[in-house]
């Protein structure tokens, strides 16, 4: 304990040379005796003729017990004791006091100024040996206790620094998404890391948003080691377009491997679409997510899976709900902490309260911190330190165009190049693999358009949910206008897939250098035989009311798109700019 | 006693009730409960007649319990919830892997 040199004085070797004891008396033959007997006994002694030399003698030779006689000139024996004790600070040095006094008042004193025991004239050698022996193992024991408390002391500050250094890193990790965007509200105890809970929020590639909710078992170290692979999951799959099914599978699969059996973590991930009009949640272990609707009706969303990392990947159910939502509804997603947060009775807020609370409010604005209030005002007072984590996103359609504001400027696109590729897609792989996020990736890696990496995903899930949905599946997009038919579709979407036995859908991806940047072309037809493909074609003409997004959202972005043959034959084109614009000047 | 064990006279059968809080605490007793086991294929009994409340190191508890007994071909039935308990056990789905009664 390096840091300890300044207590020499208090952290004197326990063991080690012989007691030594200072003995304070006036009279000469007292003086003597004591010291006779002491030295036969094998002590060091130092002697004192008055109260003074006592304090002065303390200080330079620091002896482990003193002697004390009672009346003694310059100075009496109680003032000396009580500078010496003063000097001693809180390490423990026993005052024996040495008195021909019996009277209780006097004996009252000596333990005021703090003496620690009394022996009385004459002498005897037996006591005075016992006395300063127990006094001794009294003070050894001291010391060995102020050691320890010293090093815990020590401990604790380094754990405390440790956990702040380790609060602030794992907050950057943690913390680095979208959090912030203004149609987010959120409450996270600033020691949520060390409760295990964590909240994320990104943009997605297309302009939508995933979010997460989740709380790892336990405290401590322990709880906060998880939260790092599961941000880094979180937010590295969301860029590359990976749906949460895939996200969630991905972070099951990780925590199966560095969790232990008895801890996991219970976690709500959510998906809104680029228009916010549909909401995909999977749930597991997380209390009901609430969705206040604009007319304050309040729709729960239970939790329908075991937590993650609980079980393998092969027994994991992927099941989603898909929920329809509009411009101004709100979704909550809290902790149970947040419900078993008790009053003063013990009670427990409780989600009817919680429920009551969101369809009691008329202002959508206020709700978040009324619910907070309402909380504060059940148990009483709200401290930075409780276990709550909250979390409330608006549903705002005009979001999605804003344009993502994270993407690191170390993307640069690269020089145009001339290349082509082909991607054929039959049922069989249509069933088993979502094409997206590679074809996003090798786009992102052949040419680095990083920057244009939401408006080229937009387009080519427009383009091939058009072809797989309407083409090969013959799904009639007018179902999807009533929130019934909405899930109806997406039920009647996975029979299809599932049944499908033939066709396929042709994807071709052609970039050449031009002048300022480069074109992309994405050429998608399917082969949707036996049908009538202009049937399917027309509700594309009013795609805004099935998809939310569409024909409209496609010509906004392309700089050409055509349809032709029955229908299922359509070409886009994509300009951008090695500036990074899309629309840099011809 | 929080933690009792008992055992049917063929031993087959482990019953352990709790009572009080289930948490943390508990820790200890709960893994010593069937860590020392030597039915391979015994059925578990947790009875929580008398528990007041469960926390998630309790669920914690229970999965290594499951996990001991067999993973997936563990017998593991969880009785006499009080409701505040069965919403926990709701919530985290665990009648997945448990039979909760």
């Amino acid at each position: 304990m390096a840091d300890d040199s300044a207590q020499t004085l208090t952290t004197k070797p326990v063991t080690g040379g012989s007691t030594r004891v200072l003995i304070a008396d006036d009279d000469h033959v007292n003086r003597l005796i004591l010291k006779a007997i002491l030295v036969k006994e094998g002590y060091a002694v130092e002697v004192a003729e008055n109260g003074r030399e006592a304090v002065v003698k303390f200080a330079s030779w620091q002896p482990d017990l003193v002697l004390m006689d009672i009346m003694m000139p310059v100075l009496d024996g109680y003032e000396a004791t009580r500078q010496i004790k003063e000097q001693a600070g809180d390490s423990f040095v026993p005052v024996i006091f040495l008195t021909a006094l019996s009277d209780e008042a006097a004996l009252a004193r000596c333990v005021a100024v703090g003496g620690d025991d009394f022996l009385t004239k004459p002498y005897s050698r037996v006591i005075l040996k016992a006395k300063i022996d127990a006094l001794e193992r009294v003070r050894r024991l001291h010391v060995t206790m102020r050691q320890q408390r010293d090093e815990l002391a020590g401990h604790q500050r380094r754990l405390l620094q440790e956990h702040q250094v380790a609060e602030k890193v794992l907050a950057k990790i943690v913390h680095s998404g979208s959090l912030d965007a203004p149609q987010i509200k959120y409450m996270l105890s600033p020691m949520a890391i060390f409760n295990g809970d964590m909240m994320l929020a990104a943009r997605k590639p297309s302009g939508g948003l995933h979010a997460l909710l989740g709380d790892f078992t336990g405290h401590g170290l322990s709880a906060a080691i998880g939260t790092v692979p599961v941000a880094d999951i979180f937010y590295g799959m969301t860029d590359k377009g990976f749906s949460i099914g895939d996200i969630l599978a991905t972070i099951n699969d990780k925590l199966r491997v560095i969790l232990p059996t008895d801890v996991f973590f219970a976690a709500v991930l959510l998906e809104l679409d680029a228009t916010h009009s549909k909401l995909t949640i999977w749930n597991g272990g997380i209390p009901d997510v609430l969705i206040r609707r604009t007319d304050g009706q309040v729709d729960a969303l239970p939790s329908d899976h075991l937590p993650l990392g609980v079980i393998e990947n092969d027994q994991l159910d992927r099941g989603v709900r898909v929920v329809e939502v509009e411009a101004g509804d709100r979704i909550f997603a809290f902790s149970d902490g947040f419900i078993e947060a008790r009053d003063a009775s013990g009670q427990m807020f409780g989600l009817e309260r919680l429920t009551a609370a969101l369809a009691g409010e008329s202002d959508a604005d206020v709700l978040f911190d009324g619910l907070l209030r309402t909380l504060g005002d059940f148990v009483g007072s709200l401290s930075l330190g409780d276990d709550l984590s909250l979390i409330e996103i608006t549903c705002d359609p005009n979001w999605a165009t804003a344009r993502s504001t994270g993407v690191p400027r170390a993307f640069r696109p690269r020089a145009p190049m001339r290349w082509s590729l082909a991607i054929e897609l039959i049922p069989e792989t249509l069933r088993s693999v979502d094409p997206l996020p590679l074809v996003m990736h090798l786009l992102m890696d052949l040419q680095g358009l990083q920057e244009h990496r939401e408006q080229l995903y937009a387009v080519l899930m427009e383009l091939f949910s058009n072809a797989l949905d309407h083409g090969l599946l013959r799904l009639d997009s007018s179902m999807k206008q009533t929130p019934d038919g909405f899930v109806r579709y997406y039920e009647l979407r996975k029979q299809r897939l599932a049944e499908l036995d033939h066709g396929r859908v042709l994807l071709e991806i052609e970039h050449s250098p031009d002048r300022v940047g480069g074109l992309l072309r994405f050429t998608v037809e399917d082969d949707g035989s036996g049908f009538d493909h202009a049937r399917v074609f027309a509700p594309l003409q009013d795609n805004v009311s099935f998809f939310g997004r569409g024909i409209p959202l496609l010509k906004s972005i392309c700089d050409r798109l055509e349809y032709s043959g029955s229908g299922n034959h359509v070409e886009a084109v994509y300009r951008w700019g090695r500036d990074g614009a899309t629309d840099a000047p011809d | 006693m929080p933690l009792t064990i008992q055992r049917s006279d063929d031993g087959r059968v482990v019953t352990i009730t709790i009572s009080g809080r289930f948490d943390f605490d508990l820790h200890q007793e709960f893994r010593q409960a069937f860590e020392h086991a030597e039915e391979e294929d015994a059925r578990y009994v947790i009875d929580l007649a008398e528990a007041e409340y469960m926390d998630s190191s309790a669920l914690g508890m229970l999965l290594l319990l499951r996990e001991r007994a067999g993973g997936d071909r563990a017998d593991i039935s969880i009785v006499n919830c009080s409701p505040a308990i069965n919403k926990i056990l709701t919530i985290s789905n665990f009648h997945k892997l448990f039979k909760v009664a």
